[in-house]
């Protein structure tokens, strides 16, 4: 008789056994009007089937990223760290400059665009981020902003299996943002699409390892890290819509200002 | 009671009252916002100077708390954080979950002292919001990309009072009363094992 050779056919069973299951989250009666009012506040409706989610991919951090995370981060010295993730900046720049235009932000795709152009040649391809010090610092930009500037609205929070925090705007920009992304569409062959792959799993340990002790942090001293972590998503996705709403700083670069100014 | 001459003396009183507060409106705001940077300024360089000056690790910790004792109100903050369950706890609730609030608080910020070696603060401009100051900053920390942190401020007994910090926009307040909230909706909304939870907290870190 076949058996199963992976646990993943079992792991789908019961994911989908929990879903039917737990399904959503109850709403207050009106006549409870604070709770009512948290409930809309918190934004999840979804959240017993989040919670499932939460575990798989908390049980996945412990047992695999975290780990990964911290080996990448004992073993590997820190220039080499900086450089790596300068790098992968560097490789994901042409697709914040094409949000950056979506979003008819002129300024920002200006500084996106000279990072491209500066870290590519003078930074050598990237490893060197010599934009920052020339007056073209990185800024927060995807997809997700993208069609929030537009005016889509955000759904559901949803916490997504592998991706962690999430909400539909947020899954469909992600989306664009690789289908937008030059390097997914570059070659063929085993040899770029495993570069491909590494990129993407070089990326997940960088973002890992560099918020290790924050989430260290969360989970030690939050009495519930899911609804942490919730607020603590949501919140910032919004600081970053309304900095990519009403920050549009002059990219004056800096040895411009520094002549200019007596 | 109040009769018809008790408000003719009352009208032209609270008039002065009423210009007294409108005239000189916009100096004075600018003035509260130049006292606000300077609170801030100075509370900022003396964490600073704990942080980064020597000694031992439980000398400076002392001396922090020392410094968010004076600076923080701690208990408007605690009061934010319970939200809508502090009406519906008794007293005695109240009192023991400010107590062991501040504990728990005091257990966070101390904790950190290591990790904040070489940092400095740049303080930016005040800005009136939510009946309050705003004062923005920007942490630098050796090896750490410069962070954006702003300290909302309230005026209270003649001085300004630390009530919230919003981290690269993220509120330490509302993160906690979310957190706070999700605990006690999983928990039948009782406010007892919520302090029961932070007694345990207070236990294991302190």
């Amino acid at each position: 008789m076949p058996r199963p050779t992976s646990p993943f056919p079992l792991l789908a069973a019961a994911l989908a056994l929990a879903v039917l299951q737990v399904g959503c989250a109850t709403k207050p009666p009106a006549s409870e009007p604070d709770a009512l009012e948290e409930y809309y506040q918190t934004n999840d409706p979804l959240e017993p089937t989040n919670r499932v989610f939460y575990a798989i991919n908390n049980g996945l951090d412990t047992v695999l990223l975290r780990p990964l995370a911290v080996a990448y981060r004992n073993v590997v010295p820190e220039v080499v760290r900086t450089h790596t993730h300068n790098l992968l900046t560097n490789l994901s720049e042409p697709v914040a400059l094409f949000d950056d235009m979506l979003q008819a932000r002129p300024r920002r795709a200006g500084d996106s665009f000279m990072r491209l152009l500066v870290n590519t040649t003078i930074g050598i391809g990237g490893v060197f981020d010599v934009a920052t010090g020339w007056g073209w610092p990185a800024h927060d930009t995807d997809g997700g902003m993208t069609f929030a500037l537009w005016g889509l609205p955000n759904g559901p929070y949803l916490f997504l299996p592998v991706l962690g925090p999430s909400s539909p705007r947020d899954a469909s920009g992600f989306a664009g943002d690789i289908a937008m992304d030059p390097l997914t569409w570059i070659g063929q062959g085993a040899a770029v699409s495993a570069l491909g792959y590494s990129r993407y799993s070089l990326n997940a340990i960088d973002a890992r390892a560099r918020v290790l002790d924050d989430l260290d942090k969360i989970k030690q001293t939050a009495l519930d890290p899911y609804a942490t972590i919730r607020s603590l998503y949501q919140q910032h996705r919004q600081s970053q819509i309304d900095e990519a709403r009403s920050g549009e700083p002059a990219t004056v670069p800096a040895w411009f200002a520094q002549t200019r100014r007596p | 009671m109040l009769t018809r001459r008790h408000l003719l003396v009352l009208l032209p009183a609270t008039a002065t009252v009423a210009l007294a507060l409108a005239l000189p409106a916009s100096p004075a705001l600018a003035q509260t916002a130049e006292q606000a940077e300077a609170f801030i300024r100075q509370t900022g360089n003396e964490l600073a100077a704990v942080v980064n000056g020597p000694g031992a690790t439980p000398q400076k910790q002392q001396q922090l708390q020392a410094i968010v004792d004076r600076t923080v109100d701690v208990n408007e903050v605690a009061r934010f954080c319970l939200g809508r369950f502090w009406r519906t706890a008794s007293p005695q609730q109240q009192k023991e979950y400010l107590d062991l609030f501040h504990r728990v608080l005091m257990i966070n910020i101390t904790g950190k002292v290591g990790e904040y070696q070489g940092v400095s603060i740049t303080v930016g401009r005040a800005q009136s919001r939510e009946g309050g100051m705003v004062v923005s900053t920007v942490v630098n920390r050796p090896n750490n990309p410069p962070s954006k942190v702003d300290w909302l401020l309230n005026w209270e007994n003649g001085g300004w009072k630390i009530v919230d910090v919003i981290a690269e926009g993220t509120s330490l307040r509302i993160t906690q009363r979310s957190d706070y909230a999700s605990y006690l909706s999983h928990n039948n909304n009782s406010v007892q094992a919520l302090i029961n939870a932070l007694r345990q907290q207070a236990s294991q870190q302190g």
